[in-house]
């Protein structure tokens, strides 16, 4: 039996199954899945896909690295520079913790730096050496030793210092870029000021600003936007992938920050959330528990009371709730007012079925939104509820299993890739929604290979997730057999790895925009000799029998057909198509 | 509160030192409140304001100077950074330029400055602003005329 097999069974479940289990080890790494990579983007090999996709390209940064990373950056500007650690600091701050644009802009013009960072070289005030000096703040005189200056030299007395500072401090981070408080002068009050001169709780603020700058202001780190997560993620630009997992095991975008949302990009994100928080809750609602006034069309909310309703003013119109038609004809004769049996054999005749209909048209367009907002909203639940299952997993079941089947817990590690895999699928096929509403509705070939492809991957899922649940759960409670749950262990991890390769290809196919379903002689490529088995019995087509995909150009491709239903290229001498029968 | 008091306090006595110094500027201390003040302006000349006196009301708050006053024109005044119904003034070292070594002496000749040197670009006038903006000057240069004429100058007979 070969795996080409069941990932296009999808509707086919009993047979999948049979084959499943008659079938013996078919899942190693190297040779499974040729069958699911529908598009050949990268090399035939899908050992380097993986390895390539699980080499990070971002680091996880927790506050003792921050901070060191900081402590570096400083000591290396202060050696290269021979300035103080305070002016390393504030220079850093300014050219946004960038090591090299600081070196770059100071030996081009120290000068202007020193300026604009307000770093003076000499002092603008020199005092006395003795005496009594006045506070450029409350204008008291104090002697020398109970007066502070910058390094401008303008003299303010301990305590008023104490009050500005920390009055900065609690405005907001503007306090890094705190000046001396003579207008003209803008000489630096950097850390050692602060220090000297705050209480311990604005010194912690101070020093929470500084750390947030090093992160917020550095073009390349951010931090996690998980609730409550400290962790920062440094993420190598211009390298792929824009997802990032950190520690506290959130995956987001590190582009939009918005979760993790491959294969669609931001800017769709971005419109699809936009989109949801505008109408899910306005329209949806509307849509879902009201109907429009037969005469004014206002959507009217029927909350409590008989089924007799009145519109509002200026319309007044009164009708009836059931069949929207006038209360007046509403009595003795149709049953009484409360049951409106008029509306049952109305539609039993059929004769509403000319106004339902243009109702359905006039909320069409609405209905298309619905119909995909629902379901990325109930694959976000399911992704949800998986993470709770995950979790349930790792605490709870796993040592049941381990002690139940007498195997140590490492060696149970294929349940937990199975789960973390469904959980992955589950956040793919969300955006898959937000993906299918806005593919244009004109390029219907690639709608159709969309759907197939969707419709192939909630199976593929569907089984896995079946596998991981329901059938974990026999060996949970019962004493199965060591043969019996060695076969699971195959079947499952089999499935994870299928699975996973499905679901990767489809990320890589729908981030390509679908450019194979144009590009049809780009897909040539995978009729390799592995496609040519075992797919005889693939019934799984989600086509709409239409047959408006591109019709003649491809039959006279010299090294196969594409299909003209599901566009798979098929080799020259097959007659009916390997993935959904369709003649030739 | 001791602080900003006393610090008043040394402001209020400069004043009257000052007095002599700077005839285009008079800071009167209310006469039961150290936090409320009223300044009389000139109009810088050569503007449209030349000629006029304009009066200012100064509320300062406790934590004076760390936070600064409350300024605004008593005297109606045709100018894009002056709120012409409530005399509100636009002007950065009343909000966040703001910096404890200025005085209520150095506002009133920092306003004068903003009278001669408007800032169409963040106006809260906006008739005022767009006039400038569009490059009427004599437009704008009649209109302040007009209510300085109006508004700050003593009534003749």
């Amino acid at each position: 039996m070969d795996s080409e097999d069941d990932m296009h069974d999808a509707n086919d479940v009993d047979s999948y199954e049979e084959d499943y289990y008659s079938g013996d080890a078919m899942y190693s790494e190297d040779e499974d899945d040729a069958g699911y990579e529908f598009l050949h983007n990268d090399s035939d090999d899908s050992d380097d896909v993986l390895v390539s996709r699980q080499q990070k390209n971002y680091t996880i940064l927790k506050e003792d690295d921050i901070l060191q990373r900081q402590e570096d950056d400083i000591t290396t500007i202060c050696s290269v520079l021979s300035i103080s650690r305070d002016s390393a600091c504030m220079l850093l701050r300014r050219y946004n913790w960038n090591v090299s644009n600081v070196h770059e802009a100071w030996f081009a013009n120290e000068d202007k730096v020193r300026k604009a960072v307000g770093l003076l070289d000499k002092t603008e005030f020199k005092p006395p050496k003795a005496g009594e000096l006045p506070c450029g703040i409350c204008f008291e005189s104090y002697p020398l030793d109970k007066t502070s200056s910058a390094a401008c030299g303008h003299p303010f007395c301990n305590t008023c210092w104490t009050a500005y500072i920390s009055t900065s401090i609690n405005d907001g981070p503007g306090c890094l870029t705190l000046r001396c408080p003579i207008p003209s002068c803008g000489a630096a009050v950097g850390v050692n000021m602060v220090n000297m001169l705050t209480s311990d709780e604005d010194k912690k603020k101070y020093r929470r600003y500084l750390l947030r700058s090093y992160i917020e202001d550095n073009r390349k780190t951010k931090w996690c936007p998980a609730p409550g997560c400290d962790f920062a993620i440094e993420f190598d630009l211009g390298s792929g992938s824009y997802d990032v997992t950190c520690h506290c095991s959130y995956s987001f975008c590190w582009n939009c920050t918005e979760e993790a949302h491959r294969p669609v990009d931001c800017e769709t994100v971005s419109k699809w959330i936009m989109k949801n928080s505008a109408e899910s809750e306005n329209m949806n609602w509307i849509l879902a528990n009201s109907k429009p006034c037969p005469k004014c069309k206002r959507p009217i909310e029927k909350n409590q009371g008989c089924m007799h309703m009145t519109c509002n003013p200026p319309c007044k119109y009164e009708f009836c709730w059931l069949c929207l038609g006038q209360w007046s004809d509403h009595g003795e004769r149709t049953g009484g007012f409360y049951a409106c049996n008029r509306y049952e054999s109305a539609k039993q005749e059929g004769a509403y079925d000319e106004s339902e209909r243009r109702r359905e048209m006039a909320k069409n367009s609405l209905e298309r939104y619905t119909h995909y907002y629902e379901r990325w909203a109930t694959n976000q639940s399911s992704r949800q509820k998986a993470l709770a299952d995950l979790h349930q997993m790792q605490t709870v079941h796993l040592a049941k299993l381990s002690e139940k089947q007498c195997q140590p817990e490492t060696q149970l590690k294929f349940i937990i890739e199975a789960w973390l895999q469904i959980v992955e699928c589950r956040r793919v096929l969300k955006w898959t929604y937000a993906y299918g509403y806005y593919l244009p509705e004109h390029e219907l070939a690639k709608r159709q290979f969309f759907e197939y492809l969707q419709g192939e991957a909630e199976a593929g899922l569907e089984r896995l997730h079946q596998c991981a649940e329901k059938e974990l759960h026999t060996y949970l409670n019962d004493d199965a057999s060591q043969d019996a749950f060695n076969n699971f262990r195959t079947k499952l991890a089999g499935l994870t790895s299928v699975t996973r390769n499905y679901f990767e290809n489809l990320v890589r196919a729908l981030e390509n925009g679908l450019s194979d379903v144009d590009a049809h002689g780009a897909s040539s490529k995978t009729s390799s000799s592995k496609n040519a088995a075992g797919t005889s019995k693939s019934k799984g087509t989600k086509g709409k029998g239409s047959n408006k995909v591109g019709t003649t150009s491809r039959t006279d491709d010299s090294t196969g057909w594409a299909c003209d239903q599901c566009t798979y290229m098929n080799p020259k001498n097959a007659t009916s198509c390997q993935m959904c029968n369709n003649g030739r | 509160m001791q602080a900003s008091r006393a610090r008043l306090f040394k402001e209020y006595k400069e004043v009257q030192r000052e007095k002599v110094a700077d005839p285009d500027i008079q800071l009167v201390c209310d006469d039961s409140n150290i936090f409320k003040w009223t300044a009389l302006i000139k109009g810088p000349s050569e503007t449209p304001y030349e000629g006029g006196v304009f009066q200012l009301a100064f509320s300062v708050p406790e934590q004076y100077p760390l936070q600064p006053p409350q300024v605004r024109f008593l005297t109606k005044i045709f100018h894009p950074n002056v709120h012409f119904k409530t005399g509100e003034i636009c002007l950065d070292i009343l909000k966040n330029a703001w910096s404890p070594a200025w005085t209520l002496q150095s506002v009133c000749r920092a306003i004068i400055a903003l009278m001669a040197h408007p800032e169409p670009d963040s106006p809260l006038n906006c008739d005022s602003g767009n006039l400038l903006r569009s490059g009427d000057v004599r437009g704008f240069q009649s209109m302040a005329k007009m209510y300085t004429r109006l508004a700050a100058m003593p009534k003749k007979g």
